[in-house]
């Protein structure tokens, strides 16, 4: 039915009304199951503190792990002595890495990509180089951050 | 006297005669592709086999990081026939992929996707996506340094599909790394969401098996040819199929027990000589074929987007054989069968032997 001076009928508003409603209650309930779904993601650190004892006195040409976040961080000290902090996961599948002092380079055993001792990438599919982070020493504590970070870590 | 009362007991209310009459009137057709038919059958009882078997375990199974690894450990140690419960699950998987890529190249070189059975196919399709889904969220909850690497590679290699990459990386991992938060997703991935599709996709499938009738290859279609009753004929054979498959899963879950890792460490490297699943080695070589840059893209998200394509191509298959939908012959897509068929099976024995 029609009323004379409607745009729609009732059966079509009605019809309307109806899907409206549908949709709505659909999509109201899938953002919802969504929302929940997806987890809340957290970040990786800027920046870690680690006793600087435990690192700085490990011997040459070798690699001391450290948590970053919830990744593998490498302190590692190369043939000269010189020290450096990097992610220890490969730029290809994230995969953890491991230091062949042998062949002094870094081997991902994932998909057999391999890293020289600058974390350039030398062979294999990873398509970057390994990320390296800052590393400074305050007192007893060795200081480890993303490069191009600011930081200043708690006193205490 | 007691077996008549219940057969009385039960025509009271239900019209079994009606139902047997309904059973025995089913044909099935008889040619000399119809080994083929059983590939169905067999991937469904073994099914069966790991919903049983998957049962059983979770009785035991411990789903949080701390002590998942144990509790697999208590299971196959400590526990009356836990090793063989493990085992057979281990194996009833394996069979089961093997028996649905059979099952999907067999249908793909019959051609049994064409019109009207289109639905038949995806629902087919998706049952080993899903499968597959199962084996790899299974295969984490081990927690051992193998399946850490392995989910950590197949959830890094989601996060490089362009666009939602990361946002599916992100919701199969339950964070930004491999953790705890994992294992809890994956558990209910593998108990919960998981079997419940299946039993749904299932239905459907073997609904629409029931609706159109057992496909016939183009070559045979019109052609006078022999039908069988399904009842008892093709259903007894099936049960001969399933024993002996039953027989081949236990020998092998009795001779070759899994081997379970070292336990998963976040901050270890992957272990040496570290290989993905059978089912997923295709894949890995495929990966392998694709250096790290290609015109300046990241290689990786090439080859997936290429991989993605070829998928894509193969699910919707049904509605580019445009010949075969109407009954014609259509070499260029048995071409095309044979080529995904043989693909699949080299670079499943060379990432196998390499």
């Amino acid at each position: 039915m029609k009323i004379d001076y409607s745009c729609v009928t009732r059966r079509t508003f009605l019809n309307t009304l109806l899907g409206g409603w549908i949709l709505a209650f659909g999509s109201g309930t899938l953002y919802a199951l969504c929302k929940f779904a997806f987890p809340t993601l957290g970040k990786e650190p800027d920046f870690v503190i680690l006793k600087a004892s435990d690192y700085l006195e490990i011997p040459v040409n070798s690699v001391k792990p450290f948590a970053w976040g919830g990744k593998l961080g490498l302190f590692f000290k190369n043939t000269k002595g010189d020290t450096f902090a990097l992610k220890g996961v490969c730029t290809h599948m994230e995969c953890n890495i491991t230091y062949k002092p042998e062949a002094m380079k870094f081997y991902c055993a994932c998909h057999k990509g391999w890293f020289d001792e600058t974390g350039r990438n030398i062979e294999g599919p990873p398509p970057k180089p390994l990320e390296f982070f800052d590393s400074a020493i305050e007192g007893e504590k060795l200081v480890i951050s993303r490069k191009g970070v600011k930081i200043e870590p708690p006193k205490a | 006297m007691n077996r008549q009362r219940l057969r009385r007991w039960f025509e009271e209310r239900y019209d079994l005669t009606e139902i047997g009459r309904l059973a025995g009137s089913k044909l099935v057709p008889s040619h000399r592709y119809e080994i083929w038919y059983y590939t169905g059958g067999i991937a469904l009882f073994l099914f069966v086999l790991q919903f049983i078997t998957g049962m059983v375990l979770a009785l035991y199974y411990v789903p949080h990081f701390e002590y998942a690894y144990k509790s697999i450990a208590d299971i196959v140690t400590k526990l009356n026939m836990g090793w063989f419960f493990r085992s057979l699950h281990h194996w009833g998987a394996q069979l089961a992929i093997a028996a649905l890529f059979v099952h999907l190249f067999s249908a793909l070189l019959l051609k049994s996707y064409r019109k009207p059975r289109e639905f038949l196919w995806l629902s087919g399709f998706i049952l080993l996506v899903i499968s597959i889904f199962f084996g790899l969220s299974g295969y984490l909850l081990l927690w051992d340094e193998r399946a850490f690497a392995a989910v950590k590679v197949a959830t890094g290699g989601a996060g490089n599909l362009p666009v939602a990459g990361h946002c599916i990386k992100a919701f199969l991992r339950g964070g930004i790394d491999v953790t705890g938060e994992t294992l809890t997703r994956f558990y209910a991935f593998h108990v919960s969401i998981l079997p419940l599709a299946t039993l749904f996709l299932i239905g459907i499938h073997v609904l629409l098996v029931q609706y159109h009738g057992l496909s016939v290859p183009v070559s045979l279609e019109g052609k006078s040819r022999r039908e069988i009753p399904f009842f008892p004929n093709l259903f007894l054979k099936d049960l001969m199929i399933w024993l002996i498959m039953l027989g081949i899963v236990v020998t092998l879950a009795t001779l070759l027990p899994p081997e379970i890792g070292k336990i998963a460490d976040p901050l270890a490297p992957a272990p040496e000589n570290i290989k993905p699943e059978w089912y997923f080695l295709f894949l890995f070589q495929t990966l392998k074929l694709f250096p790290g840059e290609i015109f300046g893209l990241n290689g990786e998200t090439v080859a997936i987007l290429l991989i993605s394509c070829g998928i894509c191509f193969f699910f919707l298959i049904p509605f580019f054989d445009r010949k075969s939908a109407h009954g014609q012959r259509s070499p260029f897509f048995t071409w095309i069968g044979i080529f995904y068929t043989l693909y699949f099976i080299v670079m499943t024995f060379i990432g196998f032997l390499s």
